[in-house]
């Protein structure tokens, strides 16, 4: 008995490859420096998930989504979604970790795009964290 | 032992029908038909319902309710 990926599963596959492919070398090579990386990112992320599901589309002849799917893609966004609020936790702790020791320096000309960077890492790892615990749960079967 | 165990594979068998032939007439992948068969999903009331119909035998036939099992 053969259990071959399942059109949902591929499509999860595509996005980590995605993700992996586009965030990787952004927060790996530290190229979070400018704005215009970060919307660039976000243009080439779109972009490469759209082709990948575009492929996958073209060469999955049963395109059938059903309530097992619907269920592991809720259980997906649970586990993003506490990874986005544990992170944030831990953001403000570390931020009012940096204030009372007289680290934090408002005044600094990049602390927008620390800033941005820091809530964009947030999205990106829930964001991985999402599409993994969907595939861990098609791999245990659920 | 899970709380909602199943014949589905074996009632299957009896009728000759394939996961995929079963999960077309369902509306569900063959990977839910894989995962009920192998007690790992335990669908909804009314997938369950058309699998029972489907293999044209009572539904308390087809899935049974063991309290004691692990939910």
């Amino acid at each position: 008995m053969t259990t071959s990926l399942s059109y949902r599963e591929k499509t999860l596959y595509a996005s980590l490859v995605a993700e992996i492919i586009v965030y990787g070398p952004y927060f790996f090579l530290h190229q979070q420096n400018s704005v215009n990386k970060v919307a660039g990112m976000i243009i080439a992320i779109i972009v490469l998930q759209v082709v990948l599901q575009l492929v996958i589309a073209a060469f999955t002849r049963n395109r059938v989504t059903d309530e097992r799917d619907r269920l592991i893609e809720l259980r997906g966004y649970r586990a993003g979604y506490l990874m986005v609020a544990s992170l944030m936790v831990v953001g403000l702790a570390m931020l009012w970790f940096h204030a009372t020791m007289g680290q934090l320096h408002l005044d600094n000309p990049k602390i927008g795009l620390h800033f941005l960077s820091v809530f964009f890492g947030i999205l990106v790892i829930s964001d991985i964290t999402k599409t993994a615990t969907q595939i861990v749960a098609y791999r245990r079967a659920l | 032992m899970p709380a909602i165990r199943n014949q589905v594979k074996e009632l299957r068998a009896l009728r000759e029908i394939t996961q995929q032939e079963l999960a077309d007439r369902v509306g569900v992948t063959r990977q839910t038909v894989i995962a009920i068969e192998q007690d790992k999903y335990s669908p909804s009331l009314e997938t369950a319902f058309k699998v029972a119909l489907e293999l044209g035998v009572p539904l308390e036939q087809c899935f049974q309710y063991d309290p004691k099992g692990k939910r």
